[in-house]
């Protein structure tokens, strides 16, 4: 029955995409924005006030202070919610035209430590280089003029190139994993509550009818054995079908927020992306759904076989843990493995694990490896098949009364682990 | 004539616990017959193979004639069965509820709707059938399932423990409908371990305890076997026995 308890979850998948998306593409328009600095200009000569304005022109909001106590500034600045200070020290100036080698100092004021917000604290080093820049371009017009500086300093320069598959592009080979990675990283946390919430429903489906013994009226009805799990996983593969669904059209909004933003990713970046096929296009967003449709239906099918076990609603949670186990193992396995340096036993391990397949998906469709994520689609539908030929068997026996948890042992040896009560349960005890 | 049911030599095992061991009885068509004894005797289990929801170990049970466990669809379609305190779904209304259980048993939607009329009229809920199950008493669910049980007129009714956790009223309006729908012909199959109300309610009653069927008789017949004057000093002389 569609109640608010089976919408709110599908609902909700969207909203935590939709508020990702805008969360992380906030972020990275508040970092696109210049910059505030504070220069300290304790030199107050015609170098140092040129580096100030070469600041401005590489995306810094320059304030100049010159004259006061360099912590008292510092401190200054720290209370208004400055982020930045750059010290100028007094014979700046005059130690860069006897060419000497000059320090300043700067002082990066930390108040938050997300991987977003720790990016604006290493542009001092792009401060510090556009400072350099203009130095040594100093240096080289005073020092062999007539020649052209830039080409000096940059006698090689590189044009890069990123090839996925047959396809190259020009762009900066790390902003552009830092891209997909955006896209692929939220991927298993969204599909393990998505499989999650749609196991436990069906889990307390079946352990609710037990409870209520509404399954014993069921039972007796002339409804077929195969027709009663039939209609359950029915039921469920639709929310299963429609969670799906939300799940691509949030993933849709998500990215289409990461790559639509002006901040994050450079135009050339987006351009680069766009044209390796690093965005999922129609053939993706099927493959990746098909993927996590089969995934969700394979955890539903071990779900009827571990409600089966249920004997009422406050087991689920007992018996819904080696699922989730299942479910955790190849999102861990797969953060700090790669999948193709893996050795064999390992990689066929996670080849294993039907829900591998659409965590997986998204990075071997981006890599054009259509054949694995192929592969793996039917190796879950087949799985998929032989689970739901089990739970109709055990459906169609008086297994579904009389098979249970073995609680008799609750609180001794292994009365807190829930995966050995489940091991021992194997040993069915009948009521 | 052919019974309603035979069970023969029953015996259910889980495991290596032999709930049943080699129980026989018979129920004639428009017989109220009821097993009486303590709790762990065995009843639900024997109601459970009869509704052909548990599979007997050993051992034949049918149901006009037929194999509850090679004919079990078919049984299906003219019993119905009751569990113990049984529950409907809180979210559904009463009406729902009936209408859901009318669909499994009728495709015919002019059958549906007499089933439904039938168990409104026997529930007496009224109005209180447009509510959710969810608000009834424990006593409304129970009239609610027991018309649910006897909506489609089934040949042979399972019911276990009627009135299980009911007040008086509630059981004396229980027991009259179950009366009621028997007198038109329908067989039922009964357990409880209030004997006073079997007394009331059975033609036929056999003792039951530890699996094994003691004796089979009607309540004023075994009252005169053994010289008592209520069913439950029968029972516990023939437990003592």
């Amino acid at each position: 029955m569609l109640t608010w308890q089976t919408l709110i979850p599908i609902l909700l998948i969207m909203v935590i995409y939709s508020f990702l998306g805008r969360v992380i593409n906030q972020e990275q328009e508040k970092q696109a924005a210049p910059q505030p600095v504070t220069v300290v200009d304790l030199d107050n000569s015609q170098t140092s006030k040129m580096l100030a304005g070469i600041l401005t022109n590489v995306n810094f909001k320059v304030t100049t202070v010159t004259e006061g106590v360099e912590g008292d500034i510092v401190r200054k600045v720290a209370s208004e919610k400055g982020t930045a200070v750059l010290v100028i020290p007094q014979g700046f100036q005059a130690g860069i035209q006897a060419r000497q080698p000059q320090k300043v100092r700067t002082y990066t004021i930390m108040r938050s430590f997300s991987l977003l917000g720790m990016q604006g604290t290493f542009r001092l080093d792009a401060a510090l280089s556009a400072m350099n820049e203009y130095v040594g371009d100093t240096y080289i017009r005073t020092g062999a003029p007539g020649l052209d500086a830039d080409m000096i300093k940059h006698a090689i320069s590189a044009q890069s190139f990123v090839t996925v598959g047959t396809i190259s592009a020009e762009g900066n080979p790390q902003e552009i994993v830092g891209v997909v990675m955006q896209q692929t990283m939220i991927i298993p946390i969204v599909l393990f509550l998505v499989i999650i919430m749609a196991a436990q429903m069906i889990a307390a489906s079946i352990a609710g009818e037990k409870e209520n013994k509404t399954l014993e009226t069921l039972l007796s009805t002339p409804v077929g054995r195969g027709a009663l799990v039939t209609a359950k996983m029915m039921a469920s593969g639709i929310v299963a079908l429609v969670s799906s669904a939300a799940y691509m059209v949030g993933m849709r909004s998500y990215m289409g927020s990461l790559l639509g933003s002006e901040g994050g990713t450079s135009g050339t970046a987006s351009l680069a992306i766009q044209k390796l096929g690093l965005v999922l296009d129609l053939r993706g967003y099927v493959l990746l759904g098909l993927s996590v449709f089969a995934g969700i239906m394979v955890a539903l099918s071990i779900a009827v076989i571990l409600g089966a076990f249920a004997e009422d609603l406050k087991s689920v949670q007992i018996i819904i843990t080696p699922l989730m186990m299942m479910v955790m193992l190849p999102y861990l396995i797969t953060m700090f493995v790669d999948i193709n340096t893996a050795s064999p036993v390992l990689k066929w391990l996670i080849y294993a694990i039907p829900f591998s397949h659409p965590f997986m998906a998204a990075q071997f469709i981006f890599a054009r490896n259509f054949t694995v994520v192929g592969a793996g689609i039917a190796y879950q539908f087949a799985l998929f098949l032989v689970l739901a030929t089990v739970a109709a068997r055990i459906f169609s026996t008086d297994r579904i009364l009389t098979m249970k948890l073995n609680t008799a042992r609750r609180g001794t040896s292994s009365g807190g682990w829930p995966i050995l009560r489940l091991v021992q349960s194997l040993f069915i005890r009948r009521k | 004539m052919e019974q309603a049911l035979v069970v023969e030599n029953l015996k259910k095992s889980y495991g290596k616990f032999e709930a049943l061991h080699g129980i026989s009885f018979e129920v004639a068509p428009g017989e109220i017959f009821a097993l009486i004894g303590p709790n762990g005797a065995g009843k639900t289990t024997a109601l459970r193979v009869v509704a052909t929801i548990l599979q007997p170990t050993s051992g034949t049970a049918h149901v006009y004639g037929m194999d509850v466990q090679k004919d079990a669809a078919r049984i299906r379609e003219i019993i119905s069965y009751l569990p113990e305190e049984a529950g409907a779904y809180k979210n559904l209304t009463g009406l729902g509820y009936l209408r859901f259980m009318a669909e499994l048993f009728a495709a015919d939607t002019a059958v549906q709707r007499e089933y439904i009329q039938r168990a409104s009229d026997i529930t007496g809920l009224g109005e209180r059938l447009r509510d959710k199950i969810g608000t009834y008493s424990k006593g409304m669910t129970r009239k609610l399932l027991l018309s649910r049980a006897v909506m489609t007129r089934p040949r042979l009714a399972v019911i276990d423990e009627p009135t299980s956790g009911l007040d008086v009223v509630a059981a004396i309006d229980i027991r009259e409908s179950i009366r009621g729908t028997a007198a038109e012909g329908m067989a039922v199959l009964l357990s409880s371990h209030n004997m006073l109300e079997i007394e009331y309610l059975s033609d036929r009653v056999a003792i039951i305890d530890k699996g094994t069927i003691h004796d089979v008789g009607t309540p004023q017949g075994l009252k005169d076997k053994y010289g008592k004057a209520n069913l439950e000093e029968v029972f516990v002389q023939v437990v003592k026995q």
